[in-house]
């Protein structure tokens, strides 16, 4: 016995190697959503915002819901009185989706609506990690009136209407557009092969859902439970009073000390309601809000290869610039401050978490 | 049947506990073997315990070409404004992963771990040549594993990776006396105390668990377990510089407090030249254009709105930059690959000459872990020398 590792048989090789399918390796790198690469970790308003604003839709922002009540929720959009003035289109939730949570035959709450299911926009989540967009479409699909979705938008919704939601899943990931769009806003990771990315627990644990108001009826649209799921009737008006206590209930399974959890609203454009009313500094902000939205999401796109050597470049020219030792003493300050960290990491409690 | 396997080497299974963050990884203890097998021209990736024949695996996965991946763990979970490196664990640990599904499947290697003063996270050329093969063969490709596993060449080989070598670190603990912490879950002599208890190592001591510092009963968090195989470090002799050094991150050699003084002192050439790897949007944002959509970044109006800006509104583009939590992330992430054998890749990609291309001398691997990183900082270095002597040759010829 040698080495640990026995490479046996290369007759079972050669059988094994006997089968080759380009077609399907190159097939299936076309055919789908670069998973890997999708990874939507920061549900962020700035994010989404600018990522239905690529897909073509128009004047649609998302804001944070940060108190679980109705008025804050009508605050956000800006709304005093008519909700048709400023309204909520819906509502994501963000949480964290319990290991073991199977699909049911019935929900934990509200009823499955196969049949509504013809008539809403709704897909079977078949991408993992593009559950972000899934929320963001199902709202977005179920708006078209309310909401300018755009050409592309409602070119998608034409040709996956006479689809069963499973399909509409899979034209999802094959929608070339949101494919595009969606990778963009992926975390940019290009030096390493975003394959080998850590299999970090949370792309399967934390699940985006959609709430929104259709035909009526208050919707709960996941597209991991076999159909929309209804939560009663529910005008456009009545949504955000109507949303609130399901949203309670929803967070209320968890343990309390789950406290990973996020809610954004889907509202119209604030900058449209300021101008309307002529308030200048609520336009003004909200412009300040946009500008760092984009220069956020334009360096989150960024590969930061040749910068950071760049970058690097300059700083080991300015040290070798001055004083003799003054390179080696940048190396070796970050080296102990490295070291350091990890002592200190170290003396802290059990339950530290990563980095 | 008979099963022929293609490739068999020692593996434990790992259980991971999702219900913490982060989520622990908790090594079971049984010894066991991964081997794959073609049946059908498809490959099979199985687990079975050692004392179970071929054909009864535990574990027995059969795999679409493309659709799964043998990559070493690392648990990556970055604060925006940290860019710190990535806990490894202290135990090599592969995952299986699945681009048509979540599945994962993590197991952790039960050779003996090469590493000269016994830091059991470190993967050794050989552990990683091993998951690049079987990451291969997951792809469809050909491989010719013997040719691999021949080529490999291991530096700090003093004793043959046998099962024999292993069974009797299992049985004894006087090999823990003689490899620096390998006993103390990679350490040093130092780490051999109470360490061993807290990280759940009796049951090594038994002999169950194949010789690694790893057991199923309660070890720490994969930080504390990495801190603890540290925590000799210092009192190691020369061996300890050697392979597998912890090195530093570029998070830690560019921070704000380093960059913003050389931004500070650049010329106009020198900032227009770190902007031109920036991305156009940034400068037209400065601008304030109202929609940068609908700019086109190569156009006109957008060259213009560029060089309207003044050198200061530049180098306050600059510094924001290299303040924000998206740089920071790079920073980390560029780390990581390094340190993941992505330096032969990168310092070519750049054209950043490195020593032997980057791989280990003599082999046919990749450098890793601290030595990829400080070896990517010394081959900046020579391409600043080398700008450097070239202006002043030219200089002196003026």
């Amino acid at each position: 016995m040698g080495a640990p590792i026995y490479a046996h048989y290369r007759d079972s090789r050669a059988q094994f190697l006997a089968y080759k399918s380009p077609t399907l390796k190159g097939s299936r790198k076309k055919k789908h959503i670069n998973i890997e690469a999708v990874v939507l970790r920061e549900m962020d308003k700035g994010v989404f915002t600018y990522l239905v604003d690529n897909l073509g839709v128009k004047d649609v922002q998302f804001e944070e819901l940060i108190a679980l009540d109705a008025d804050s929720l009508r605050e956000i959009s800006g709304n005093r009185c008519s909700s048709m003035e400023s309204p909520v289109y819906g509502v994501i939730f963000l949480f964290k989706y319990p290991t073991g949570e199977t699909r049911r035959d019935t929900p934990q709450k509200g009823t499955f609506d196969s049949e509504a299911a013809e008539n809403i926009f709704f897909a079977a989540q078949t991408i993992q990690n593009a559950c972000g967009t899934q929320a963001l479409l199902s709202v977005l699909l179920n708006k078209d009136g309310a909401i300018d979705i755009g050409s592309q938008m409602r070119d998608f919704k034409e040709f996956t209407n006479a689809f069963p939601s499973d399909l509409r899943g899979e034209a999802l990931s094959n929608s070339e557009l949101i494919r595009d769009v969606h990778n963009s806003f992926a975390r940019s990771s290009p030096f390493v092969d975003e394959t080998q990315r850590a299999a970090t627990e949370d792309d399967d644990v934390y699940h985006f859902i959609a709430y929104t108001p259709i035909n009526g009826s208050l919707y709960e649209l996941d597209g991991l439970q076999p159909a929309p799921i209804s939560h009663g009737p529910c005008t456009f008006d009545e949504f955000p009073d109507k949303v609130i206590p399901v949203l309670q209930e929803r967070i209320g399974r968890y343990p309390a000390t789950e406290i990973r959890f996020n809610l954004l609203a889907m509202v119209r454009d604030l900058r449209i309601r300021a101008k309307e009313i002529g308030d200048h500094e609520g336009l003004v902000r909200e412009e300040h809000k946009r500008t760092a939205w984009q220069w956020e999401n334009a360096l989150r796109r960024h590969n930061f290869l040749g910068f950071t050597t760049e970058i690097l470049k300059g700083v080991v020219r300015s040290k070798l610039q001055e004083s003799g030792t003054s390179y080696d003493e940048w190396v070796q300050n970050a080296t102990s401050k490295t070291e350091n960290r990890l002592k200190d990491r170290r003396g802290g409690s059990g339950s530290a978490e990563g980095f | 049947m008979s099963i022929l396997p293609i490739l068999t080497f020692k593996a434990g299974i790992c259980d991971l506990d999702t219900s913490t963050s982060p989520p622990k990884v908790r090594p079971k203890t049984q010894p066991g073997y991964i081997y794959l097998y073609a049946e059908d021209e498809l490959v099979h990736f199985c687990w079975r315990p050692r004392s179970a024949p071929l054909d009864h695996p535990e574990l027995d996965l059969v795999m679409v070409p493309t659709d799964g991946h043998f990559q070493p763990y690392d648990y990556e979970d970055q604060p925006a404004t940290s860019s710190q490196i990535r806990t490894p664990t202290n135990g090599r640990i592969y995952v299986l992963k699945f681009s048509s599904s979540s599945q994962r499947h993590l197991f952790w290697l039960q050779s003996k771990s090469q590493h000269p003063s016994g830091n059991p996270g470190w993967f050794s050329p050989r552990d990683l040549k091993l998951g690049q093969i079987i990451d291969q063969l997951l792809q469809g490709e050909e491989v010719d594993v013997h040719d691999e596993i021949a080529n490999i060449q291991n530096d700090n080989d003093d004793e043959p990776d046998g099962d024999e070598t292993m069974e009797d670190i299992e049985g004894t603990g006087e090999h823990g006396g003689d490899h620096h912490g390998s006993s103390g879950g990679g350490a040093g002599p130092d780490a051999t105390g109470g360490d061993i208890r807290e990280e759940g190592e009796p049951s090594r001591e038994g002999g169950a668990d194949g010789g690694r510092a790893l057991s199923s009963t309660d070890p720490s968090t994969i930080v504390q377990n990495f801190l603890n195989s540290l925590k000799g470090a210092p009192s190691m002799g020369p061996a300890s510089q050697a392979e597998g050094k912890l090195f530093t991150t570029l998070g830690d050699l560019l921070p704000a407090e380093t960059t913003a003084p050389v931004i500070e002192a650049a010329g106009q050439s020198t900032v227009d030249h770190l902007l031109s790897f920036l991305p156009p949007d940034l400068m037209l944002l400065a601008q304030e254009v109202d929609d940068i959509s609908s700019v086109d970044p190569n156009s006109e109006t957008a060259r213009a709105a560029i060089q309207a800006l003044s050198v200061n509104q530049k180098k306050d583009i600059l510094r924001r930059v290299v303040r924000s939590p998206q740089f920071s992330q790079s920073l980390a992430s560029l780390t990581a690959a390094l340190r993941d054998g992505g330096l032969p890749g990168i310092s070519d990609a750049l054209r950043i000459k490195v020593e032997n291309g980057g791989l280990v001398r003599g082999g046919g691997v990749p450098l890793g872990s601290g030595e990829a990183v400080e070896a990517f900082l010394q081959g900046v270095r020579r391409s600043v020398e080398e700008e450097n002597g070239n202006q002043s040759n030219r200089m002196e010829t003026d």
